[in-house]
């Protein structure tokens, strides 16, 4: 399968392992000190302004998904208690916790705080007092009340702004380290120019053929995006994938040698069985233009940027309305609406995640919605994105087999 | 003469019909065989079974095509294509006004809804769990000690069928049970199987638009009782073939047909 295998991955590895490394260092020595935070609507600004380290439980979970070594601790956690349902993004977790395994094999520190930035997903308040509890660590919980209408209220973004000045005490007091406005507002400026290149490539895949996979390479870049996004080697490594990903689009070079579908992808990718599943599209020649899961940590290609004029107040919108999970589905509904008429995608693909009943619970109704209402072809399929038991490769194929099948004879009936 | 074959490699049962292609196409041969642990072997089973039936050699054959959970496996075939695209192929060639086919087979259920030109439109299929599938069937048969060929015309005699509280394939052992125990007849207690995958397999086809006419396909579709349970459910009539149980094999011997026109159409 030709798949796209550049400069991006190799660099994205570099910057991932520098951030495990960082993690290390942090472990051994105390320094620089780190903080546990949510990847959805992350305000990774703030502690960059610090110079504190970002630790995320879900990149882990995600790391150990992807390398194979999620099942023992998802069971060691069952086995301590945990139900069989719980979110398996959890269970890896603790459970990685309670038998000491690290997906690097390096040391993960001891974080000076537990920031539980609550961003529409409730499981997270309940596994953030778990890890401040298993950790010996002090909880912060930053409390952003879901976006209930298009835009938050005055109210709202007050609320945030004032629990961000609190946590910015909060994070001097537990570590010693002052606060530093000007590092802040580069920080924010970082982010600034980081969302404007993202966005930049996203639009990229609106070309036909689309010179990227906007799900499953998005993913590799995702990684820099919420460890790198406020430094400048953030900067730099979005700048260069920009300018490879235009280099190619202008060669006309797509994902596969000739594309055959665009699709849109909603939800994680099932991590364990992460390269398996690329393949079933990749032998359709099917690239994602869009995906939802892209913007966990922030949606940027409809306009929104953080803002160094006004840093707290953006920091607070970007995680009230500018990420998915603060969002509600009829939001989601309309976000990939607009992928699948702006992207010229032929259909629609939705990845129900078993152990995540919060963001996967409404995916019937929206199927509905894109086959019944919308009238695009739209494939619902089920596994987990953390828990290798949930996935049945063979049921699997079989239905993204026959989604293509029947797109394929619609194409050609059309061309006739 | 133009010939063409079609193998289903199911979970349970491997079948294979052979078409010849000039004017309509027309059934020569159909062969089943159980599944077995074997399964590329069971798919040339089957494929030999149904040439020697009509005294063909398989090199005769101009195009297999595979379709099944072991569409992959068959190292003779020369295309694959799902058992959702065959259904639908295979249900629009018998009854050509079919706009949904409910395939039931031993492992799972699958609601297609189909186009004018037998293409897909639509489907729905369970997900990771065999309630209400052919499976669940057998085990009720088991736990009853019939043979599964008994089940659907003894149903048939229910005169106060019993509400089953579980679909679980697992769990309707101990349930049978349980209405053993309290002297319930077996015939109610079948028909309440029956209707409780009925409503099951309604429920899930009710996501996508039910529009008849109804083609019910798969190994079950040969059960009476879960043909009458399903109308009963569903209010409507359906259709089923004596063909139900290759409508795989049969459609995937028509995109073979397809395959082969392509192929002689651009060799001449």
């Amino acid at each position: 399968m030709t798949e796209y295998r550049g400069w991006i991955h190799q660099r994205q590895k570099e910057l991932m392992r520098q951030w495990y490394a960082r993690l290390d260092e942090s472990a051994r020595t105390g320094w620089p000190p780190a903080i546990c935070l949510m990847i959805s609507g992350n305000c990774v600004e703030v502690l960059e302004a610090f110079g504190i380290v970002p630790l995320y439980p879900e990149v882990n979970a995600l790391q150990l998904a992807i390398r194979h070594q999620a099942l023992g601790p998802i069971l060691a956690a069952e086995e301590f208690g945990y139900a069989t349902d719980n979110c398996a993004y959890v269970k890896a977790d603790i459970g990685a916790y309670l038998i000491g395994v690290t997906p690097t094999g390096g040391k993960l520190p001891r974080p000076a705080l537990v920031l539980c930035n609550f961003v529409g997903c409730n499981t997270y308040i309940k596994w953030f007092e778990h890890v401040a509890t298993f950790l010996e660590a002090p909880l912060y919980v930053l409390d952003v009340p879901f976006l209930r209408d298009e835009e938050p209220s005055p109210a709202d973004v007050a609320y945030v702004v004032a629990q961000l000045r609190e946590l910015v005490q909060r994070i001097e007091e537990i570590t010693g380290l002052r606060f530093d406005m000007d590092r802040f507002r580069e920080a924010v400026r970082c982010s600034q120019r980081v969302e404007e290149l993202w966005s930049r490539i996203k639009y990229l895949a609106q070309r036909v053929p689309s010179p990227f996979d906007a799900y499953f390479d998005a993913i590799t870049l995702m990684g820099p995006l919420y460890v790198h996004r406020a430094r400048p080697e953030g900067v730099e490594f979005f700048r260069l994938a920009l300018a490879e990903l235009e280099a190619k689009a202008a060669r006309g070079e797509g994902v596969y040698d000739r594309e055959r579908f665009r699709v849109v992808i909603e939800g994680p990718p099932p991590y364990p069985y992460f390269r398996a599943f690329r393949d079933m599209f990749a032998r359709w020649r099917a690239t994602a233009v869009a995906s939802t899961y892209s913007t966990v940590g922030g949606i940027w290609e409809f306009g929104f940027r953080h803002d160094p004029e006004k840093p707290f107040e953006t920091v607070a919108l970007h995680m009230l309305a500018h990420n998915l999970t603060n969002r509600n589905y009829l939001q989601r509904y309309d976000q990939i609406r607009r992928y699948v008429q702006q992207w010229r995608a032929d259909g629609v693909i939705i990845h129900f995640v078993k152990s995540c009943r919060l963001f996967s619970a409404g995916q019937g109704d929206m199927r509905d919605y894109f086959t019944k209402v919308l009238g695009v072809p739209t494939l619902y399929i089920e596994s987990d994105l953390e828990d290798p038991r949930y996935f049945a490769e063979a049921q699997i194929r079989n239905r993204v087999d026959a989604f293509f099948e029947a797109l394929e004879r619609h194409k050609r009936a059309s061309a006739v | 003469m133009r010939l063409a074959a079609g193998v289903d490699v199911g979970s349970t049962q491997t079948k294979a019909v052979i078409l010849v292609g000039d004017g309509k196409p027309r059934i020569l041969a159909r062969a089943l065989v159980d599944t077995g642990a074997d399964v590329p072997r069971a798919a040339e089973r089957a494929f030999r079974a149904a040439c020697q039936e009509v005294g063909l050699d398989p090199r005769q054959i101009g195009m297999v095509v595979g379709t099944g959970y072991g569409r992959y496996r068959i190292a003779f075939g020369h295309a694959q294509v799902t058992e959702i695209s065959c259904h639908a192929r295979g249900a629009h060639f018998v009854f050509p006004q079919t706009r949904t086919v409910i395939d039931i087979g031993g492992q799972d259920v699958k609601v297609i809804r189909v186009g004018p030109q037998g293409e897909v439109r639509d489907f729905v299929m369970n997900d990771k769990c065999a309630a209400g599938t052919g499976r669940f069937l057998a085990n009720a048969a088991e736990v009853l000690g019939l043979e599964l060929e008994e089940i659907g015309p003894l149903s048939l005699r229910a005169t106060d069928p019993v509400k089953l509280t579980t679909v679980c394939t697992v769990f309707v052992e101990s349930d049978i049970l349980s209405y053993l125990a309290h002297g319930r007849r077996p015939e109610d207690i079948l028909c309440g199987v029956h209707l409780a995958i009925a409503r099951r397999t309604v429920s899930l086809a009710r996501r996508i638009p039910i529009e008849p006419a109804i083609t019910f396909t798969g190994g079950v579709a040969r059960n009476v009782g879960m043909v009458k349970a399903l109308e009963e459910v569903l209010e409507l009539p359906i259709q089923v073939s004596p063909e139900s149980h290759f409508m795989g094999a049969l459609g995937a011997a028509l995109f073979a047909l397809e395959r082969l026109g392509l192929k002689s159409e651009s060799s001449s």
